[in-house]
């Protein structure tokens, strides 16, 4: 079991009411799966996957993963647990814009403190792998939004995490590379690597193995 | 990772030009100013600490309790050095001090020296190095004279002077003397300076002084003994004092003077020579001030100052268009540390290449900033290594304070807050605002110092002191001739040109001419039972004409009458201080006569600086002492002709001397050079501060802008117009510039008024000068806010509220 989600609330109080953003989630996640998660907007989605990624933090519950309890880690050992082991892909793609393709691919590894060499080989393996060795030395606003969202999975990737969470990795690509990004990441969960992505498509959905469907915060 | 960090850093700063461009062109001025006034106020506060026995050695001077409050005096008796010593125990040495010019010749050459007349003790008490000689005593004996290197040079060119002969005219007389020593060229930063040093016995008045303990025309120095402190000695001196000055005393105490706390009417009182060069005693005591020079090292720390809170705002208005970095940077793993070292190294690249051009600049400023400020600073002050350790440290501290805390609010924001681009607003806002009041205060209270300044300035200059001081030129009579003589040739010279109104002389100068010397001279006599104080000077005929002075009574020195030397004329203070209603029936106790009878009274003029309110003055027709200036007063038109005329004039009279002339308005605008200089020194600071400022509150207009654009579109979109969009944007920062105004207002009143209290004819300060630099500040903040507010004003509200 990779991780695991008991009896989750995350709420914000406002105007002296508690407004709940995620209620009692229960969720069990296996190595290998591929999850979607579904649901209208303001659903708690992309703060569901944000309390997976331990970017945001819950109220109430327990959280485990890979048997560490996230809920009793310090800041710091919860961020090198998911510099570790988490990789992360945004709609929006989130690449530096300052740096080009191979210095955004370094970068992760340079949080983890990976030694020069080791670092080459793996952006250059990861460059190959994505086949955009050509493109390396350019920086993000020449690429087209695919290739970017492309380098944004490679980026994910190169710390070879056990989980990529993937918060509607193609909401801003047109259709072809939408299928395409989709095509990366179904082969990636057969090489073993999990998935749990957020999305509004049922297409897309229909690549995972499981979906989970959020309304108001709730599982249904 | 560090050139991961450094790489980043540049292609950050390169992204951002304008903003790195202002950033480095803010701090290199702030740097390179602040370099220029560190090293002009150290160069200050440096003066006289080279002397090795620098602890033990101090300036005597007497505090008199009189009737009108105390009175501090500097100048002492032939006898009281000797008495002093042998009488009051803690002396190691003793040495009086009288400086004068000196006219020396050797061979063919004749030149005018700055001449200190000392014991024997001065070179063993000082350090002034002797080079080249008899290094342990030069002053052995009584004809033996010391020289610097410079004047060696001047004097004798290459050859070894020591042992060689000069002749220094002394009372009239070509006297003598052996050069027995070469003084090493004293530092820059010593208030004792001399060109030629001669045995105190030889000067003009000593013969007449030896005893007398009534005629105070030189200091006095002394090195104490080990460990006697110098308040000890000050006590144990009192016996001396009262033995001494028993007369004075009791004089003072009948005129209805109060004792001071220890029941004496005469202190002595020792000043350290560290202070010597701070030390006023205009107020009637001792009063040592560093203030001016700490105000220019204050300034230099202010221009820093907004220099830094500049990089800090706009770090921060810079932050929010990084906010998507910064989350991005945390969910790839960067931890606080890291993101902190990042931001921070960004700014230690500014801090750096800021450092290197602010060096640059002042280097090449260099020259220009010791003209316009009149110092002789260098960087040599600079280059000791306790300074370059505490200027280092300075910087690093700067550096990593004002770096690190824009550094440290980024490093710390929540990471899916960033993400979205969204800036917590709270709290940090309360920073922002109150380095921007206090940026606007210390704007204000310069611009209101530079005003009070110039306003002052602008009325000493043009006040009108009672003289002509436009059409009259005075100069120096220092030439080898007997001064009677050289004036009467003068006249002769001068007589049938037309341009010439006038000649006359004194013995005294108007305000500080181009030799630059100014002097006192007060002469103090029993009248009616009372002791009255008076300052002398003697005149030549047509004194009072030539320098337009108006007789309010009586009449003027006349050249016909015989007994015009036995009479006196007086100034209205005089006539007051007199106390006769009718003056012209009193007669003064001059010498050993019978009596001078008063001819005539003159208005008050300012015969002594603008800061003193006008004394006591009496005109003696003395032909007994010699007169050291001439007076010309010419026409007013041709004056630069007229100039030459007399200085070709004096040539043919004083061949080997030089022509010291200078019209009388550039010697009262030397009196208050000071003034200038600290003025233009304050000004400069306020425009650099008030540049330095516009630039921080740009960018403040760019962080409130950014910070609000949502804002803005929905307001326009809901139908704003542009100028009330404006007003909204403009509105909350000109509150600070009202806080800050309300802050730094009583704080430049305080200030000014303080300071005025040291000139006796001041401008009155009003509401409507404080008033006028709040509302430049305003003026000048708004237009610099405008250009970006409007610009965002009248944006398409499309662009700001379009999402993603």
């Amino acid at each position: 079991m990779l991780l695991q989600l008991n009896n989750i609330f995350k709420w914000v109080n406002s105007g002296g009411q508690r407004i709940f953003l995620l209620k009692d989630i229960n969720l069990q996640v296996e190595e290998g799966e591929f999850i979607s998660i579904m649901g209208p907007s303001g659903s708690g989605k992309s703060t569901l996957l944000n309390v997976i990624g331990m970017l945001d933090g819950f109220d109430e519950g327990e959280y485990n993963f890979l048997d560490e309890s996230v809920h009793n880690l310090k800041e710091k050992l919860r961020s090198n647990l998911y510099k570790e082991y988490i990789g992360f892909v945004f709609q929006s793609y989130h690449l530096l814009d300052e740096l080009t393709v191979q210095e955004n691919l370094e970068m992760p590894l340079l949080y983890k403190k990976v030694k020069g060499a080791e670092r080459k080989a793996m952006v250059a393996d990861m460059l190959d792998r994505f086949n955009i060795v050509g493109k390396k030395d350019l920086f993000p606003a020449q690429l087209s939004g695919g290739q970017q969202q492309l380098v944004g999975v490679a980026r994910a990737l190169i710390a070879n995490p056990k989980l990529i969470l993937a918060d509607e990795p193609t909401g801003n690509l047109n259709s072809q590379q939408s299928e395409e990004i989709m095509e990366l990441f179904k082969q990636l969960n057969t090489e073993g690597v999990t998935i749990i992505q957020v999305t509004h498509s049922e297409k897309n959905a229909a690549y995972g193995s499981r979906i989970v469907n959020l309304l108001d915060g709730r599982m249904i | 990772m560090l050139k991961n960090y450094f790489k980043i850093a540049w292609r950050n700063l390169w992204k951002n030009r304008l903003f790195t461009t202002i950033n480095i062109v803010g701090l290199s001025v702030a740097f390179g100013v602040a370099i220029l006034l560190s090293m002009d106020s150290l160069h200050e506060l440096s003066y006289d600490k080279f002397h090795a026995n620098g602890d033990s050695l101090y300036k005597t001077f007497i505090t008199w309790q009189t009737p009108k409050g105390t009175e501090v005096g500097t100048s002492q008796p032939t006898p009281f050095a000797n008495a002093l010593q042998s009488e009051v125990p803690g002396i190691e040495k003793i040495t009086r001090y009288l400086e004068t010019d000196a006219l020396v010749s050797y061979n063919e050459k004749e030149i005018n020296l700055d001449a200190v007349w000392v014991d024997a003790d001065f070179f063993s008490m000082f350090t002034f190095p002797i080079a080249q000689g008899d290094k342990k005593n030069p002053l052995k004996d009584l004809s033996s004279i010391v020289v610097t290197e410079t004047t060696a040079n001047k004097l004798f060119g290459e050859k070894n002077p020591i042992g060689k002969t000069v002749t220094i005219l002394v009372n009239g007389k070509q006297e003598p003397f052996t050069i027995s020593g070469i003084a090493a060229d004293s530092p820059k930063e010593n208030s004792l300076e001399f060109e030629i040093a001669l045995r105190f016995e030889k000067n003009a008045e000593y013969e007449e002084t030896k005893e007398r303990w009534g005629a105070q025309y030189h200091e006095v120095y002394v090195q104490l003994q080990n460990g006697v402190l110098a308040t000890d000695f000050e006590k144990s001196s009192r016996a001396f004092t009262n033995l001494h000055y028993k007369e004075a005393s009791e004089r003072l105490k009948r005129d209805g003077a109060l004792p001071n706390v220890s029941g004496n009417f005469l202190q002595l009182g020792l000043l350290s020579i560290t202070d010597v060069n701070f030390t006023s005693f205009t107020k009637g005591y001792a009063e040592i001030s560093r203030g001016a020079t700490y105000l220019v090292l204050g300034v230099a720390f202010l221009i820093l100052f907004i220099a830094c809170v500049n990089f800090i705002n706009m770090s921060i208005a810079r932050s929010s268009q990084r906010l998507r970095e910064i989350g991005m940077r945390k969910t790839l793993g960067a931890e606080k540390q890291q993101l902190f070292f990042q931001f921070w190294s960004e700014s230690l690249f500014v801090f750096l290449v800021s450092v290197g051009l602010g060096i640059l600049l002042s280097v090449v400023l260099l020259n220009d900033f010791q003209t316009l400020f009149r110092t002789s600073a260098s960087f040599e002050i600079l280059i000791s290594p306790k300074i370059i350790l505490i200027s280092t440290v300075l910087i690093l501290f700067i550096t990593l304070f004002v770096g690190g805390y824009p550094a440290l609010l980024l490093s710390r924001l929540g990471t899916i807050q960033s993400l979205k681009g969204k800036l917590e607003t709270s709290g940090k806002n309360r920073v922002r605002d109150a380095l921007i009041v206090v940026q606007f205060s210390i704007a204000i209270l310069l611009i209101s110092g530079t005003l009070v300044l110039w306003e002052q300035v602008e009325y000493m200059q043009n006040k009108d002191l009672g003289y002509d001081k436009e059409q009259v030129l005075s100069f120096p009579l220092d030439g080898k001739r007997n001064s009677y003589a050289a004036i009467r040739l003068l006249r002769n010279e001068l007589a049938g040109n037309p341009n010439i109104l006038g000649v006359t002389a004194s013995d005294n100068n108007l305000g500080r001419g181009k030799d630059g010397s100014q002097y006192t001279s007060v002469w103090g006599f029993e009248y009616k039972g009372k002791t009255v104080k008076t300052n002398s000077l003697v005149v030549d005929y047509d004194y009072i004409k030539t320098l337009g002075l108006e007789l309010v009574q009586g009449r003027s020195f006349d050249n016909n009458r015989e007994n015009d030397s036995q009479v006196v004329i007086i100034n209205e203070s005089m006539a007051r201080e007199l106390g006769e209603d009718n003056p012209l029936e009193a007669q003064l106790p001059v010498g050993d006569s019978l009596g001078s009878p008063i001819i005539g009274v003159v208005k008050d003029y300012n015969f002594q600086d603008i800061s003193k309110a006008i004394e006591p003055l009496t005109f003696f027709l003395d032909r007994e002492s010699s007169l050291n200036y001439a007076y010309v007063k010419v026409t007013p038109v041709n004056m630069s002709n007229s100039f030459d005329v007399i200085e070709a004039a004096y040539k043919k009279i004083e061949p080997n001397t030089a022509f010291l002339g200078s019209f009388l308005d550039e010697n009262v605008d030397r009196t208050f050079r000071r003034e200038k200089t600290m003025a233009t020194l304050i000004t400069s600071g306020s425009v650099i501060a008030i540049i330095l400022s516009c630039i921080g509150l740009f960018a403040m207009s760019l962080l409130i802008v950014a910070q609000r654009t949502k804002e803005i579109g929905i307001r326009k979109v809901i139908g704003a117009s542009v100028i009330s969009i404006t007003y909204i944007l403009t509105k909350d920062f000109l509150k600070l510039v009202v806080v800050a105004f309300l802050i730094a207002t009583p704080i430049a009143w305080w200030f000014a008024k303080d300071w005025l209290q040291n000139y006796a004819y001041h401008i009155d300060l009003s509401w409507s000068l404080f008033t006028l630099s709040g509302l430049l500040a305003v003026a000048i903040a708004v237009l610099t806010i405008s250009t970006k507010t409007i610009k965002a004003a009248i944006a398409n509200p499309l662009n700001s509220l379009r999402d993603e």
